[in-house]
């Protein structure tokens, strides 16, 4: 009962910031210099043609029609087509205009649909090794606050944070790459493709966890009912195991769903840095090439993304504290 | 905890300084702070100086001098040029000093620019709540729900990056984070006794917003936002690596690591060595950054 | 009982020479000297001291739950024999099995994102491995029955946060008892609850002490509370036992100087000394503020959608120029609504509210900050009531700058009279009140209210974080301040003998209502409300009663503020409760001389003024 009044309310607000973040990425595109059908029908195109281009594609109505028209398109799942990118695959453009490959140009939802995996698949394993990083550093030091553990997890935390991830990206793939050979780093042909730029995104993301973890860990363990659990006759195991790490939980949980932005934001060049056929690749091509409709459709999908993985967040947050419901 | 209050001695006698005051003195107390600030304020001088007494032109082209390793690395090195040279014979050290000058200039401007729409964001939100609130989240969660990154580089990418419109377009993308944090603490102190004090002596919300809730609220935040000019650094580097950053031939790491990416096979310290320079000037803020908010939360933990 | 009864007459606890010290900074104090003493099987001792005496590291070294700076450094706690503190291990195979302990914060007292039943079978299998699942589900389902939870099988699945402070205070004291210990240890479990619950948590202790045969070292701040829960009473003071008797010698013919004065500065709410103002104000004049019908709703978000918290309803009462008017309630009742109506921080949602003749619910916000010049509040929390950041002069200047009174001198000015008004000292003009006591803060928030030289001061339990030595001191402050500026106050309080002593006419709330309002002789001596008389039973005193507990004690909780029954909202506990007080809700009825009382039964007896006389 409560968990679909909850579901739906969240939903409503989901819906409501995907649509706010559509407008703003809509206008944001329209009002920055720069036109893309100049770039689509490359340099050497006649103005009348480009006008001719835009006025086909509406690009010289107003913008809230443009957007009314998309939001409608977004509603029955289309997501526009690529301004660049034909069905097969390859990106077309620059000087050799040819009006004969617009009807196969690529669909934004396809594009998107055939990147995520590849993502998804990436992210997971880097949230993986995160996990099993940062848990045991974290937890350890959270449970001895100013002692050694703790000292340890601030400095390789702060070590750690201070690792940009396209430089440790290419000093990790120049040493177990290409000088010992341990992992393949560039493109992708099989799974263990994902382990470097997983590898790399982990230490982009452990820091975090860390901590977040001491911090939620020693509060823990310093609150009353903890204190007074061995009073009550409790073991060491119980209080730490059923007691303090499940009420540390919701800190943490609360973090991934806040710091999902910055997790995409690794993947993007971590994916540009090892070539890496996913999602990232994928907006840095579009931005690049000034795909509007590639890189709308994909910051619609990713704030709907955001907005489902802190709806889930929420759900598991009060499961875990009952209290959060009220 | 309660049993404290029979032991009124063991309480630390309570120093009557401003918070700000005992978070700076705590922060500085700790080895963390210092090993970061020797570390930070030695790059800072030389990112200042080294350029201006060395006389080495960074932009400076010199074919004859090309790829020339690091000392004691390889063939051919020169104490002229410590770090080596890159594809183009430039000084590799001055190159990564003045790439520092710009990361820092862009990291500390974009902190401010962030904090300070933030804040204003979340003191207005949590003050006011209600619909004010509601208006403002909800903008806040629609901008916290397109990553950030590619908020910036769809910006930059389609219009030509300038060092004001990179400090803006970062800063502007990361205020949401701050606005949060600022209005939950903002709320907190909202409900507490002297406020409805402040109120009942007629103090009108603007006098009750700016000074008394900012003073502090501000603070806290202001110092963990340290961490934040380490975060948005990393970041300039980012855009400088897509290209999207301050454009050559004006070094920053991002171009020049992205410069060294291509020579990596035969020249690996092209985008290695800047890199070092960058991740010890990371370390050092990032190390600060901890212990200030590791004393924050010792101070407002056990006041 | 794990005990051989055999042995009963023999020591069940037996503390030799036991000290406790605290080092901090290189010294080492003594928080504990020296204290011997023993407790039978089945005995129920009353450990009484002030704070700062020792007793919770008293309570804390008999559980082994002391930790650094606190060290024991001699003597023995003999545990049926064997000593704990030599025997780290037995000591820790005793906690919570034979020894238990319950807290005085009950709150935070389990994990709250587990259910209370969860944690107790928990507990009782984690020192009774023996003991099966369901078994233990069904014992503590069955005790949560004894400690009078209704409905315990639900409550069994419902998280602490789910209950009130009493009730969790019932869940401690079953988290205790459910492994049959032979000892509890009970560390001011009244202390953070309301009287009428306290009073029904001390009846239960001492029912369950019968049932249960388990031994209890009963630990509290105040004597009457101590007297009336233990067979013996032992003083506790700066760390030493100074004496031991049983309960009724201790007041009768105390030996130790400290526990006589103990007895003498406990405050009387019958004895006959004079109580109260015994001038009542004119009662012709102008009411300097007159409290009409007020009604306040909250929204919340309930299990069912949204639902209104009716926070205060039909409050009703005039406070004439120069009087001492007493708000008394117990957490719950409305006191913090009514006041931030009072103070025009919130708009009644009916009803008004007049400031000298003018409706302070009603006036524009501009208005409203003018008139707040004349009535002033002082907060509760002395230290959450100070901006922390400012100096106490820009504190006590700051009521003068929003209103743009004087000059930066003259402010200054003020500001230091003020201060040496109030009795604090000038030379701290500059500092920080980080420094300042308790007691020397609320002098501050004092002076801080008068500086706008206002009509009307509202003391919201101004006095109740101070010791008693301390309200004694304010108080006569307030009198003397009176005196030279004619102020008048409302004071609003939980504590009944401070009203006692310090008002002249006193309103009682309950569940939002102003279900009384009379003379303080009148309320003290004919209560008009049987709630009133429950209030009068609970209070802590040493006194002979006039109200006895057991005719006029309250059984369970006052209902939801959410959804209220129809009828007096007081007819669920009302031992007097007929047919009547289910259909109707009795409205404030005179009862002669200025007293006024919302019940069927005494409206009966009344006589026959007005209801504004």
């Amino acid at each position: 009962m409560f968990i679909a009044s909850f579901l739906a309310r969240r939903l409503f607000q989901g819906a409501l910031i995907v649509l706010l973040v559509s407008a703003i990425i809509f206008t944001l595109l329209r009002v920055v210099p720069g036109d893309p059908v100049r770039l689509m029908a490359g340099g050497m195109a006649p103005e009348a043609l480009i006008e001719q281009i835009a006025e086909d594609m509406g690009l010289r109505d107003p913008i809230y029609q443009q957007f009314g028209r998309y939001v409608g398109g977004m509603l029955q799942g289309d997501l526009g087509q690529s301004f660049v990118r034909p069905a097969n695959g390859a990106s077309v453009g620059g000087a050799s205009f040819d009006d004969n490959t617009r009807s196969e140009r690529a669909e934004v939802w396809d594009l998107i649909a055939n990147t995520a995996p590849m993502t998804l698949q990436l992210a997971l394993l880097a949230m993986v090794f995160a996990l099993i990083i940062a848990v045991p550093i974290g937890v350890w030091g959270g449970l001895r606050p100013g002692e050694f553990p703790d000292r340890f997890a601030l400095y390789l935390s702060s070590v750690f944070v201070s690792l940009p991830n396209f430089w440790l990206g290419i000093v990790l793939a120049l040493v177990l790459s290409v000088k010992l050979k341990l992992l393949p780093a560039i493109g992708y042909d099989g799974f263990a493709y994902t382990i470097l730029p997983a590898l790399v995104l982990a230490v982009e993301i452990a820091p975090f966890i860390i901590r977040t973890l001491t911090v939620s860990v020693a509060g823990v363990m310093g609150q009353n009912f903890i204190d007074i659990a061995a009073v009550r006759g409790l073991t060491r195991n119980q209080i730490i195991f059923h007691h303090a790490l499940k009420n540390s939980a919701v800190p943490l949980l609360n973090l991934l769903g806040v710091q999902f932005s910055m997790l995409l934001g690794g993947v993007l060049v971590i994916e540009f840095i090892f070539d890496y056929p996913g999602l990232g690749l994928l907006t840095i091509n579009a931005v690049m090439q000034r795909d509007f409709p590639l890189i709308q459709g994909i910051a619609i999908v990713t704030a709907a993304a955001f907005v489902l993985i802190n709806i889930v967040v929420d759900l598991c947050a009060t499961a875990i504290d009952p209290r959060l419901e009220y | 905890m309660s049993y404290l209050e029979i032991t009124p001695d063991l309480s630390t006698p309570r120093k009557e300084r401003k918070i700000a005051a005992r978070i700076w003195s705590e922060a500085f107390a700790s080895v963390e702070f210092k090993i970061g600030l020797v570390v930070f304020v030695i790059l800072l001088l030389s990112a200042i100086f080294y350029p201006m007494f060395s006389g080495i032109d960074p932009t400076k082209m010199n074919i004859s001098a090309k790829l020339s390793p690091p000392v004691f690395f390889g063939d051919g090195w020169s104490w002229v040029h410590p770090l080596g040279t890159d594809q183009l014979g430039r000084d590799m050290l001055s190159r990564a000093l003045v790439g520092l000058r710009y990361s820092l200039l862009i990291g500390v401007s974009t902190t401010v620019v962030m904090l300070a729409v933030g804040a204003l964001v979340g003191l207005f939100s949590g003050y006011f709540g209600g619909s004010v609130d509601t208006v403002l989240m909800r903008l806040t969660d629609a901008q916290l729900s397109i990553p950030m990154i590619i908020l910036a580089i769809t910006i930059l990418g389609v219009s030509r990056p300038t060092i004001p419109s990179i400090i803006l377009v970062l800063g502007l993308a990361g205020w949401p984070v701050y606005a949060r944090v600022m209005r939950s603490t903002v709320m907190s102190e909202r409900k507490k006794e002297f406020v409805r004090g402040a109120m009942v002596l007629g103090a009108t919300d603007w006098r009750i917003m700016f000074s008394l809730i900012l003073p502090l609220v501000l603070p806290p935040i202001a110092f963990v936002a340290v961490l934040d000019i380490a975060r948005m650094m990393i970041f300039e580097s980012v855009l400088g690596f897509l290209g999207l950053g301050v454009q050559p031939p004006t070094p920053t790491f991002g171009n020049i690591i992205a410069d060294g990416r291509k020579y990596l096979m035969n020249a690996w310290w092209i985008a290695t060595m800047p890199g070092v320079f960058l991740v010890l000037t990371l370390t050092s803020i990032n190390l600060m950054g901890a212990a200030l908010e590791r004393a924050r939360n010792k101070i407002y933990g056990g006041a | 009982m794990a005990l051989d009864t055999a042995h009963s007459t023999e020591a069940l606890l037996s503390v030799r020479g036991l000290t406790v010290t605290l080092e901090s900074e290189g010294k080492t104090r003594a928080i504990l000297e020296d204290i011997s003493f023993d407790l039978k099987p089945r005995e129920i001792l009353s450990v009484i001291g002030e704070s700062g005496s020792g007793k919770t590291v008293l309570a804390r070294a008999l559980v082994s739950w002391l930790s650094a700076p606190l060290r024991v450094t001699s003597g023995e706690v003999l545990f049926s024999g064997s000593d704990l503190i030599a025997d780290k291990a037995y000591a820790k195979s005793l906690a919570g099995r034979e020894i238990a302990y319950v807290g005085g914060n009950p709150a935070g007292a389990l994990d709250p994102t587990m259910t209370v039943g969860a944690q107790l079978v928990e507990k009782l299998r984690a020192v009774r491995p023996d003991i099966s699942a369901a078994d233990a589900k069904e014992k503590a389902i069955r005790l949560l029955g004894a400690v009078k939870i209704p409905s315990a099988e639900r409550r069994y699945h419902e998280y602490p946060f789910q209950y009130s402070g009493g009730m969790m205070q019932r869940v401690m004291i079953v988290d205790a008892l459910i492994s049959d210990p032979a000892l509890l240890i009970a560390d001011n479990i009244t202390q953070p609850l309301d009287v009428t619950v306290a009073a029904q948590i001390l009846k239960l202790m001492r029912e369950l002490n019968a049932d249960f045969s388990t031994a209890i070292l009963f630990i509290c701040s105040s004597l009457p509370v101590a007297c009336d829960a233990g067979d013996e009473v032992m003083v506790l003071h700066a760390g030493r036992v100074v004496e031991r008797q049983s309960s009724a010698n201790l007041v009768a013919k105390p030996e130790h100087t400290y526990t006589r004065q103990l007895i003498e500065e406990l405050p009387t709410l019958w004895a006959d000394d004079r109580k109260g103002r015994d001038t009542p104000p004119n009662r012709d004049q102008q009411a300097i503020m007159s409290v009409r019908g007020v009604a306040k709703y909250y929204a919340t978000r309930g299990k069912t959608g949204k639902a209104l918290v009716q926070a205060v309803r039909n409050v009703e009462f005039d406070v004439f120029p120069g009087d001492n008017f007493g708000i008394v309630g117990e957490s719950g009742c409305g006191k913090s609504s009514l006041l931030r109506l009072l103070t025009g921080l919130e708009r009644p949602d009916a009803g008004s509210i007049f400031f000298e003749g003018e409706n302070v619910g009603e006036a524009s916000s501009k208005r409203l900050r003018a008139l707040r010049r004349h009535f002033q509040l002082v907060l509760q929390d002395p230290y959450g009531s100070l901006p922390p950041q400012s100096a106490i002069g820009s504190i006590l200047e700051e009521p003068l700058k929003i209103h743009g009174i004087g000059d930066r001198k003259e402010r200054r000015e003020r500001a230091r009279a003020a201060m040496s008004e109030v009795g604090l000292n000038e030379a701290l003009y500059d500092s920080l009140p980080t420094g300042l006591s308790a007691g020397q803060r609320q002098r501050l928030n004092v002076a801080r209210a008068m500086i706008l030289e206002p009509r009307l001061l509202i003391m919201d339990e101004t006095l109740s974080a101070l010791d008693q030595t301390e309200q004694g001191k304010l108080l006569d402050l307030f009198e003397r301040l009176q005196a030279q500026h004619g102020f008048t106050y409302i004071f609003i309080s939980h504590d009944l003998t401070m009203v006692r002593r310090v008002c002249s006419r006193i309103a009682v709330m309950y569940l939002g209502e102003t279900v009384e309002v009379a003379p303080n002789e009148r309320l003290f001596f004919d209560p008009g409300h049987p709630y009133s008389r429950a209030l009068l039973s609970a209070a802590p005193t040493l006194e002979e009663r006039r109200y006895r507990p057991e005719d006029c004690l309250l059984e369970g909780e006052p209902p939801s503020p959410i959804d209220l029954p129809p009828g007096c909202a007081f007819a669920s506990r009302c031992p007097h409760v007929f047919e009547r007080c289910h259909k109707e809700n009795p409205a404030l009825t005179s009862r002669g001389n200025h007293a006024l009382a919302a019940c069927f039964l005494d409206s009966n007896t009344g006589a026959k003024d007005s209801i504004h006389d």
